[in-house]
């Protein structure tokens, strides 16, 4: 079958949708005792089976149901049964897929009485099939009629006298999950709910609780049965939300997205579910108590007392329950032994083991790979925060994305210390577990050595370090189209140099002669070295083109791509590199007062660029009355100040200033206010 | 521009509780703009766009009152011309109001995000509406679309919320900002279309590093908004229009607010 089409009508469709669901986060959910397997894909699967062992098919042979192929195989079998049946599950599907599926054609009133009225002829079949070989398929299309004409007491009925007394089949698991949802449809939630956890129905559990989760709930529901089947479901329902509750103030969670169906609670009700965990397991009647021991666990870390937490997560993974509810409370204690115990080689070592079997793990369950991430978010990262390199090997060997991030910003001294690492024998258990998952792309270390040299103005270790790279590791860059057509040798004050969109987009193949990054720095390390043999106008000229190059290679600069891979309106100067906008200004102001006129006026020029000044020479206050902001010129100001001098120079020279000068938005209007201050 | 008061209705299943009906009867609402489908692209068996989120009618709107059927269409439908599409969509509205026993039915409304990229396409679309519909077409207008031209239907309806930028929500509120709204404000006055405008009054939940972020809007700023809009264009006064109906929303505001952005 294609697909299982409509088991139950209690569609999702009836849960709220939250418009950012979905995205980017480490703040996963940790507590996960719910075993929900399902239930529509496990429907879908053994129905695939069944068809595919009648139509005598290998698994890459059989795709999807189709009416035509089996009812060809069954009259070559001779089976009229089957030809019946499926030429009325075809009626039936053709009904329900267009309940289910939207189109442009939207039904008429007598469209949707013919289809009452296909669905009646086959509820009529169906039923008369029902003493037939066949019986338990035929049953469960007598009961999806019933559940498409909206006849649910039908069904209750029907269920209860006669089909649950049916032999154990995949057909006999649909009709009760559709017996479920009628009982919920007929207000008998408590029980549909029942069902409902039984079958790992968890689409269908969270439309029945979703208004109706809460410790009051969980308490009611125990004291009726205190191993209901939705206790779990409940259970990690509610802590899953107070970790929400705490995520909101703990700073190492974070995510950008949301989750879905949150309620929230308060520290209030978390506290008396915490303190009802223990009851539970003091009155001793319950069949898992590592489900509550576990629960109690995580919400005292939480909210309680994180030691008495550590506590009862001990005494939790000795106890009885689920293997889900077991290999949970094993997550649950490798993150609070990670956060609260001290650090030392035994437990390097144990943590090793544990994160193999997380590996393990993770290759069935995606739980497990999100729980991973959220303890090393927030509780490995900050205990190898004193020892970089065994916190890059487990960042990296864990795919948490902070890797990228920490080798960008980290002292280069450490990420030397680091590559090292990845090149020797590993000594210990935490190492080879470390080393067994490094993930290492050719010459990326070893260009951010160089290029964190290159930030610092250490041009001598940065060539050492880029000179074995390929042009070819250049040409593949994402900041490539950048690096090939740009100049660090133009100030940015003369000319922006914005791409144009068949540079951006065009089919342009990017080939370097030599390494960008290697021709720069090369050039800047020979050019400063020539400034203590240059004088005079030399000199300054050479002061000048340094400025140039160290306000091209600011992130200010249209040659960011020399220090870092992308660019973003929020950068700032970052640690462990120098400021080198202010640099090119302290060079600019090393250049002096040259003789040379069109030198004079550049460097004059350059002086007053915004990104050459502390503070620009306006500020935007914001108007009340006009709803708009307004240009307060600041006097006071680098830029403004810088401005006045070149406006002093420009006077003297009117006639001969050159383009950039007269082209420039950003002086003209500085011109049209300093003359309305004259 | 008829003057009146009206909401537009966003869910998915049209029932309304008591609150919600006396609601309409306390603000002599006297049009429901009706979201009756969005039109999405398949992006599953690559169809061209198709209808998504259909309305179910369970209940009926009190007497008296006009439905509007509203479509949204993402933009993204609107970056090639897809042929038959205005008819389809028009056959669609006049038999889910036939079939929903929904009468007297004379205008209806398109919403699109449209952009520079897919203005040209979205035009000619509207002018197919038009013509299939043959009655009164109505679009809604964003901020940033009154710098274009104007689209080619009887009236629009603008919006004033979803203004900010929302990754930038610790600087300005994303569903409405004075500050967002005033560069556009010197557009209103001879944008040659009649306009109604509409204004924010729902919550929007987000969860953003981990901490619960649920945007509203105070209600100061939606009537300094108002005040501002007003200003530049008088006509806005005549019609207008809340987003949208549901209890929550209703009982986020004081009457006296939802009084004074009725107030005409």
């Amino acid at each position: 079958m294609k697909r299982f089409i409509i088991t139950n009508l209690l569609a999702v469709i009836t849960l709220p949708m939250l418009a950012c669901a979905g995205g980017w986060t480490t703040n996963h959910y940790l507590f996960s005792v719910y075993e929900s397997e399902d239930f529509s894909n496990r429907m879908d699967e053994i129905t695939r089976n069944n068809w595919k062992t009648y139509l005598g098919l290998a698994d890459d042979q059989y795709y999807w149901f189709r009416a035509e192929d089996i009812i060809k195989v069954a009259q070559s079998k001779n089976d009229a049964l089957m030809i019946s049946y499926v030429q009325n599950l075809e009626k039936y599907l053709d009904c329900a897929r267009q309940v289910s599926y939207e189109r442009w054609e939207y039904p008429t009133k007598e469209e949707l009485a013919k289809r009452k009225q296909a669905l009646q002829s086959v509820q009529t079949y169906a039923q008369s099939k029902l003493k037939t070989r066949l019986r338990s398929q035929h049953a469960l299309l007598y009961m999806r009629c019933n559940m498409l004409l909206g006849q649910h007491q039908q069904n209750i009925t029907f269920w209860e006298q006669t089909a649950s007394q049916y032999i154990e089949t995949v057909y006999k698991d649909m009709m009760k999950n559709i017996y479920a949802g009628a009982l919920y449809k007929s207000g008998q939630t408590d029980k549909a709910g029942e069902l409902f956890a039984e079958m790992g129905d968890y689409t269908s559990l969270m439309t029945i609780y979703y208004k109706k989760r809460s410790f009051a709930a969980i308490r009611q529901e125990y004291q009726k049965n205190p191993n209901a089947k939705v206790l779990p479901f409940l259970l990690q329902d509610f802590v899953n939300n107070a970790q929400e509750a705490d995520d909101v103030t703990n700073p190492n969670a974070e995510g950008f997205g949301g989750k879905l169906f949150i309620r929230d609670l308060s520290k209030a009700e978390v506290l008396q579910m915490r303190d009802f965990c223990e009851q539970v397991l003091s009155e001793g009647k319950t069949e898992t108590p590592i489900l509550w021991k576990s629960a109690k666990a995580w919400l005292e870390y939480m909210f309680g007392s994180k030691q008495q937490a550590y506590a009862d997560i001990s005494e939790a993974i000795t106890m009885a329950g689920t293997n889900r509810m077991k290999d949970d409370a094993r997550v649950l204690y490798l993150y609070i032994k990670s956060a609260l115990v001290p650090q030392s080689d035994d437990f390097d070592s144990w943590l090793a083991g544990e994160l193999d079997w997380l590996d393990q793990k993770k290759n069935d369950d995606y739980f497990f790979q999100n729980a991973q991430n959220r303890i090393v978010q927030q509780t490995l990262k900050d205990r190898y925060a004193n020892d970089p390199v065994k916190e890059l090997a487990l960042l990296n060997a864990t795919g948490s994305y902070l890797y990228r991030n920490y080798i960008d910003t980290m002292k280069v001294e450490n990420l030397e210390r680091f590559y090292f690492f990845t090149l020797k024998t590993p000594k210990t258990e935490f190492e080879r577990s470390m080393k067994s998952r490094l993930t290492k792309e050719d010459y990326v270390l070893e260009d951010l050595i160089g290029t964190k040299y290159m930030r610092l103005c250490q041009w001598d270790k940065a060539i050492q370090w880029l000179e074995n790279i390929p042009t070819s590791f250049y040409e593949s860059r994402g900041y490539a189209v950048y690096a090939a057509n740009r100049r660090y040798n133009l100030g940015p004050w003369i000319k922006r140099q914005w791409l144009n969109s068949n540079q951006m987009y065009g089919d342009q193949e990017i080939k370097f002669s030599q390494s960008p990054k290697l021709q720069f720095t090369r050039e800047v390390q020979k050019m400063e070295g020539e400034l203590s043999v240059l004088s005079g106008e030399e000199q300054k000229k050479q002061y000048y083109e340094l400025a140039v190059r160290y306000a091209q290679a600011s992130f200010t600069g249209d040659c960011w791509w020399l220090m870092r891979d992308g660019k973003s309106v929020m950068d700032t100067v970052r640690v462990n590199e120098v400021d080198l906008a202010a640099k090119a200004a302290s060079y600019l102001q090393k250049a002096g007062d040259p003789k040379d006129f069109l030198l004079k006026e550049k460097v004059l020029f350059a002086r007053a660029y915004v990104y050459m000044n502390p503070t620009p020479w306006y500020d935007q206050v914001w108007n009340n009355e006009t709803y708009e902001y307004d240009m307060k010129p600041n006097p006071e100001s680098a830029q403004y100040k810088a401005f006045i001098t070149f406006a002093t120079f420009a006077k003297q020279h009117a006639s001969e200033l050159s383009g950039y000068v007269t082209r420039c938005d950003e002086y003209s209007e500085f011109m049209k206010d300093f003359a309305k201050r004259q | 521009m008829p003057e009146g008061n009206a909401v537009y209705y966003w869910r998915t299943d049209l029932r309304l509780d008591s609150t919600e009906r006396a609601f309409l009867k306390q603000y002599y609402i006297n049009k429901v703009y009706c979201r009756y489908f969005d039109v999405v692209m398949d992006t599953v068996e690559s169809q061209g766009p198709k209808p998504n989120a259909t309305i179910t009618f369970s209940d009926t709107l009190p007497d008296g009152i006009e439905i509007i059927p509203t479509v949204y269409i993402t933009e993204d439908c609107m970056h090639q011309p897809h042929q038959g599409l205005a008819e389809k969509l028009v056959k669609r509205i006049r038999q889910m109001n036939e079939t929903n026993d929904i009468k007297a039915v004379r205008e209806i409304q398109i919403d699109c995000d449209y952009t520079s990229k897919s203005l040209k396409t979205y035009y000619q679309f509207l002018k197919e509406v038009k013509e299939a519909w043959g009655q009164h077409l109505s679009t809604t207008i964003r901020l940033h679309q009154l710098s274009m031209p104007a689209p080619p239907v009887d009236d629009g309806v603008l919006m004033l919320y979803n203004t900010g930028d929302p990754r930038k929500w610790t600087e300005r509120n994303p569903i409405l900002d004075i500050r967002d709204v005033s560069p556009f404000l010197k557009r209103l006055d001879d944008y040659p279309l009649p306009l109604a405008a509409a204004y924010p009054v729902f919550s929007w939940l987000r969860i953003i590093n981990g901490i619960h972020v649920e945007h509203t809007v105070e209600a100061d700023e939606i009537l300094k908004v108002k005040e501002a809009v007003e200003q530049k264009r008088k006509g806005l006064k005549r019609s207008i229009i809340t987003y949208h109906l549901d209890k929550e929303n209703i009982d986020r505001y004081k009457p006296e607010t939802y009084e004074e952005i009725y107030h005409h």
